[in-house]
C-alpha cells in the first residue's frame, strides 16, 4: 500500500533491551509506551535478553495491550512488533512477574493476555530485529536502552555493516548496569562479562550508564497500582506488579530511570557526570577513568528531583494507551494464529 | 573438435557455420580411471522471481519438519515434496519503505538479491532523500549470483545468465519514484549496473546457441533465407562425435539434440502464430503470447544450458514487479497488480489464488524436466539449487517478511531437502544466499543485510 514519503524528522526512535528480571522493567516498558503516547519519542524496537520464550511473550503482550494506541506498537506491515529473543545466555530462569500474567483469565475463561507468539520461530532474531529497526530511523534520532546484559547489543555489533548502520542512526545508547564511579560488580555485568567489556570498547556512539549505585533510592509506589491503573480491569504491567511480591510493596526503578534519561535528557531529572572512559574489569567490576574525550558518562542521583520523578513515573506508566488510527487494518490473516503443530520435528530443524 | 582417445572435456561444444551447441554430461566425459569414484558435476543455482507475493494463507501450511500434505498454491509440487525446501519467515528488509514512503514492489525486485533498498529517483532533480543526499543516480547492491558468478563464472561459457518474460523498459519512473531498472532487473554487475534479462526466446536461443560473432552477414541472411535448424549446422561435427560415444550416450545426445531442436521449431512457430494471434498487451517479436508457453520456452533453454554447463547462474525475471498482466488463459481477465490489491474482497483474493497457482504449475512443469534428467548418480535438478520465490508477501498490504520462499534440488546433496523449516522472523532472505554460496564454493563471511547462514538447512 503507497505510504507518503516521510518528509519530517519524528520524534526519537528508542530501542528497547531488557532482561526482565525484576518488575521495574516491565514498567520501563509502560513508560516508554506512555511517553509514545505523549509523541515524545517511537517505541520502534524491543528485545529480550533473557533465553526465556515466556519473557517474549510477556513482552508481546505489552506490545499487544498497546497496539493500534501507538506508533510502535505495530511494526513493519501491520504486524505487531516483532520481539527479538536472545540465541544464548546465562539468564534463562522465567520470573513470576512475568508469568504469571500469562496465565490469567476472562471472565469467560479465554486468555486475559493473548500473543502472538507460541514458539520461537514467532519471536525475532535479535541482530535482525534492532538492526532492522534501526535502518528505519532518520539518521541520529535513536536512542539504545538496555537494561540487562549487553549480550543482544554485541551481537548487533557482530553482523555485518550493523557498526555502520550504529553510528549513523544511534545517537545514545543508556545502560542500565556497572556501579560508578566504581564498586563491587553488579549483576547486569557480571551476567555476561566479556560483552559487557566489548560493548563499552567498540560501541560507536556515546553511553550514559544508570549505574547500580542509582537503584534503591527512589521506589515505584505499591498505592499507585491498584489506584492509577484502576480504569484497565486487565492491565498486564499492573499484573505484573501484583505478581511480583506481596502487595501492597514499592518496587523498583532503576530501569524506569534510563528509560526517562532517554527520552527527557535535558530535563534535569538526573546529574550526569563529565566525560570519560568505562572499562570492565575480569571480575566484572566497572572502572571510570575521566578524559575529556571520553564517549561514557554516567547518572548521578539528586535527592531534590525524587518526588518529581515519582511522580512521572506513576502518571506516565498508567497512562491510558493514546488511540491512534491504523494506516491499514489489520486482515483477516493476522488474527491470533494456531499454534503450529511439528510434524516429527526434530531439534536442529527449528531455529 | 579434435578427437583424442582421451576423455571429452565438460565444455565440448558441436561447431559449424557461425553456430555453437554445448553437450550435455556424457559418460564418455569421465576419465577412465575415475570408474567406480564419485563423479563431480558442477552445482547450478536459479533464482526464480514472480511478482507482488502470493495469497499466503494458501502458501503456508501449518505444520513444521517433513513436508506432508502441500497448501493449495504449492499442490503442484506435490512430486518434489523430497527435493524441495519450503522456508518460512524470511525477510527483505531492504523492500520496506524505511521512510522512502512508496515504491514496494521496485525496492522488493531492485534488491531482492542485493538486501539493499534501492535508491529512489524523483522526477524533480533537487528530490533529495530523506538526509538530503543526492538521488539524480540509480543504486542498488552487487546480486548473490553476480558474486557467485564472478567467483566462478570463469568455467562456464556464459559467466551468468539473465532471463526475463515481461518488461525490458529500463528508463524512466517505474514505481513512485523508483527506476524502472528496479522493478525489471534481477541482476545486478555492481550497485550501479543491472543487467537486463532477455524476454525474446529468439534472442535467448542465439545468445545460447548462436556464435553470432564468427556469424557474417551473408550467412546469416543464407541462414534465415533457408530456415535451417542451427543443428544444422553442426551436423558434421555431431557425426564425428558420435563415433566416440557408445550406446548410452548417443541415446542420451540423441535425446538432447532432439529438446533443442523442438525449442527451435517451438521458438519458429510461436513466431508464426504471433503474426495471426493479439496477445492483449505489448510483447516484443518472436515472443508467444501465451504466459505458459513463454515460461517453458525460456525455462527449457535454461535448463539445456544448465545440462550443456554453458552456465551456472541463472536468473529469472518470470513478471516485472507490479505487473498488471491479465491472465486471460485461465479465466482472470483483469489484471495481476489490480487484483493484489483486493481489500479482502473474496473474490478477488481467489482470482489472485488462480493466477499464483498458474505460476506454480508451470514451474512445476519445468522441474519436472530437470528432475528427468540424470547426470551420473544424481538428477539434474539435484545437482541444482531453484529458489522460488517473491519479494513481497502479502500483495495488498506490501508485506516483506516470511516472503514466499522454495528452494529445489539439494545443491550436489549439499542441502537436505525435503522439510518445512520456520525461522525466527526478520530472518533476513540474504543468510539464505549466503547458504547457497557455500554450495557453489564461494565462501563470504558476510552479504547484504545477512546476519549469519540459515541453520539446518544442509545435509551436513
Amino acid at each position: 500500500m503507497p505510504q507518503p514519503r516521510q518528509t519530517e524528522k519524528p520524534a526519537v526512535g528508542i530501542v528497547f533491551d531488557s532482561a526482565l528480571s525484576r518488575v521495574d522493567d516491565a514498567l520501563a516498558m509502560a513508560l516508554l509506551y506512555g511517553l509514545d503516547g505523549k509523541k515524545e519519542e517511537r517505541f520502534v524496537s524491543v528485545s529480550v535478553s533473557r533465553v526465556s520464550l515466556k519473557a517474549a511473550i510477556y513482552s508481546d503482550v505489552v506490545g499487544r495491550f498497546y497496539a493500534g494506541a501507538v506508533s510502535g506498537a505495530i511494526g513493519f506491515g501491520g504486524r505487531t512488533l516483532p520481539v527479538g529473543l536472545a540465541d544464548s545466555g546465562t539468564l534463562k530462569n522465567d520470573e513470576p512477574f512475568f508469568t504469571q500474567p500469562l496465565v490469567k483469565t476472562l471472565v469467560d475463561g479465554k486468555p486475559a493476555y493473548p500473543s502472538d507468539i507460541h514458539d520461537e520461530s514467532d519471536t525475532g532474531e535479535v541482530a535482525a530485529v534492532i538492526r532492522n529497526a534501526l535502518t528505519a530511523q532518520w539518521d541520529a534520532n535513536t536512542i539504545v536502552v538496555v537494561s540487562g546484559p549487553a549480550s543482544n547489543l554485541v551481537r548487533v555489533l557482530e553482523t555485518g555493516g550493523a557498526k555502520d548502520w550504529i553510528q549513523r542512526k544511534v545517537k545514545l545508547l543508556v545502560f542500565t548496569g556497572g556501579r560508578f564511579p566504581d564498586g563491587p560488580a553488579e549483576t547486569n555485568i557480571k551476567a555476561d562479562v566479556e560483552s559487557a567489556r566489548r560493548l563499552f570498547a567498540e560501541w560507536p556512539t556515546p553511553i550514559v550508564a544508570c549505574g547500580a549505585e542509582m537503584d534503591g533510592l527512589v521506589s515505584y509506589p505499591g498505592s499507585s497500582i491498584e489506584k492509577d491503573f484502576a480504569w484497565s480491569p486487565a492491565h498486564p504491567v499492573a499484573d505484573a506488579y501484583r505478581a511480583g511480591g506481596v502487595m501492597p510493596y514499592d518496587a523498583p526503578v532503576w530501569a524506569m530511570h534510563s528509560a526517562l534519561y532517554a527520552v527527557r535528557p535535558q530535563e534535569g531529572y538526573f546529574k550526569v557526570s563529565d566525560t570519560g572512559t568505562i572499562g570492565v574489569l575480569d571480575d566484572g567490576r566497572t572502572r571510570f577513568t575521566p578524559s575529556s574525550g571520553g564517549k561514557h558518562r554516567y547518572l548521578i542521583f539528586d535527592p531534590a528531583q525524587k518526588e518529581r520523578i515519582v511522580k512521572t513515573y506513576t502518571e506516565i506508566a498508567s497512562a491510558k494507551p493514546v488511540p491512534r488510527p491504523q494506516r491499514i487494518p489489520l486482515p483477516k490473516q493476522q488474527k491470533p494464529a494456531e499454534p503450529k503443530k511439528p510434524l516429527e520435528e526434530k531439534p536442529d530443524e527449528k531455529k | 573438435m579434435t578427437f583424442t582417445r582421451k576423455a571429452l572435456a565438460r565444455r565440448t561444444f558441436l561447431r559449424g557455420a557461425g553456430a555453437a551447441v554445448g553437450l550435455p554430461f556424457l559418460d564418455a566425459m569421465v576419465p577412465a580411471l575415475s570408474f567406480g569414484k564419485t563423479i563431480e558435476t558442477p552445482v547450478r543455482m536459479a533464482f526464480v522471481y514472480v511478482p507482488i507475493g502470493a495469497i499466503m494463507e494458501h502458501w503456508n501450511p501449518s505444520y513444521t519438519g517433513p513436508l506432508g500434505e502441500l497448501p493449495r498454491i504449492l499442490k503442484p509440487m506435490e512430486p518434489f515434496r523430497k527435493d524441495m525446501l519450503l522456508l518460512g519467515n524470511l525477510t527483505h528488509n531492504g523492500g520496506r519503505a524505511l521512510l522512502d514512503g512508496g515504491g514496494d514492489h521496485a525496492r522488493a525486485t531492485g534488491g531482492y538479491l542485493s538486501g539493499v533498498q534501492p535508491r529512489k529517483i524523483a522526477e524533480d532533480s533537487s528530490y533529495g532523500d530523506r538526509n538530503g543526499h543526492s538521488t539524480a543516480a540509480i543504486k542498488a547492491g552487487i546480486t548473490a549470483d553476480q558474486i557467485v558468478a564472478n567467483q566462478i563464472g570463469g568455467k562456464t561459457r556464459f559467466a551468468s545468465l539473465e532471463v526475463g518474460m515481461e518488461d525490458a523498459q529500463q528508463a524512466g519512473n517505474c514505481d513512485s519514484g523508483y527506476s524502472c531498472s528496479y522493478t525489471n532487473n534481477l541482476a545486478w554487475k555492481s550497485d550501479t549496473q543491472p543487467l537486463p534479462p532477455t524476454l525474446d526466446p529468439r534472442a535467448l536461443f542465439e545468445r545460447l546457441f548462436g556464435d553470432d560473432g564468427d556469424l557474417s552477414p551473408q550467412a546469416r541472411e543464407r541462414r534465415n533465407l533457408y530456415r535451417r535448424s542451427i543443428l544444422d549446422y553442426v551436423t558434421e561435427d555431431s557425426k564425428k562425435l558420435e563415433t566416440r560415444l557408445g550406446p548410452a550416450d548417443r541415446s542420451k545426445l540423441d535425446q538432447y539434440l532432439t529438446s533443442v531442436r523442438e525449442v527451435e521449431v517451438r521458438i519458429q512457430q510461436n513466431e508464426k502464430d504471433n503474426r495471426q494471434i493479439d496477445p492483449g498487451m505489448e510483447k516484443p517479436g518472436g515472443t508467444p503470447g501465451d504466459f505458459a508457453e513463454h515460461f517453458k520456452l525460456q525455462s527449457d533453454m535454461i535448463t539445456i544450458a544448465f545440462q550443456a554447463d554453458l552456465t551456472r547462474t541463472v536468473t529469472f525475471l518470470v513478471g516485472r514487479e507490479g505487473s498488471n498482466r491479465p491472465y486471460r488463459e485461465i479465466g482472470v481477465p483483469e489484471g495481476h497488480h489490480n487484483l493484489t490489491h483486493h481489500r479482502n474482497n473474496p473474490e478477488m483474493i481467489e482470482k489472485v489464488a488462480q493466477i499464483n497457482c498458474y505460476h506454480m504449475r508451470t514451474f512445476a512443469a519445468w522441474m519436472e524436466k530437470m528432475k528427468a534428467h540424470q547426470e551420473g548418480d544424481r538428477s539434474l535438478l539435484d545437482n541444482s539449487m531453484i529458489v522460488y520465490g517473491s519479494g513481497i508477501a502479502d500483495g495488498n498490504r506490501h508485506t516483506h517478511e516470511d516472503l514466499p520462499t522454495i528452494v529445489l534440488g539439494s545443491g550436489g546433496g549439499f542441502l537436505k531437502p525435503g522439510r518445512r523449516l520456520v525461522y525466527r522472523r526478520e530472518t533476513p532472505i540474504c543468510n539464505l544466499y549466503l547458504t547457497m554460496m557455500e554450495a557453489m564454493g564461494v565462501h563470504r563471511e558476510n552479504f547484504g543485510d545477512a546476519t549469519g547462514h540459515l541453520p539446518g538447512l544442509t545435509a551436513a
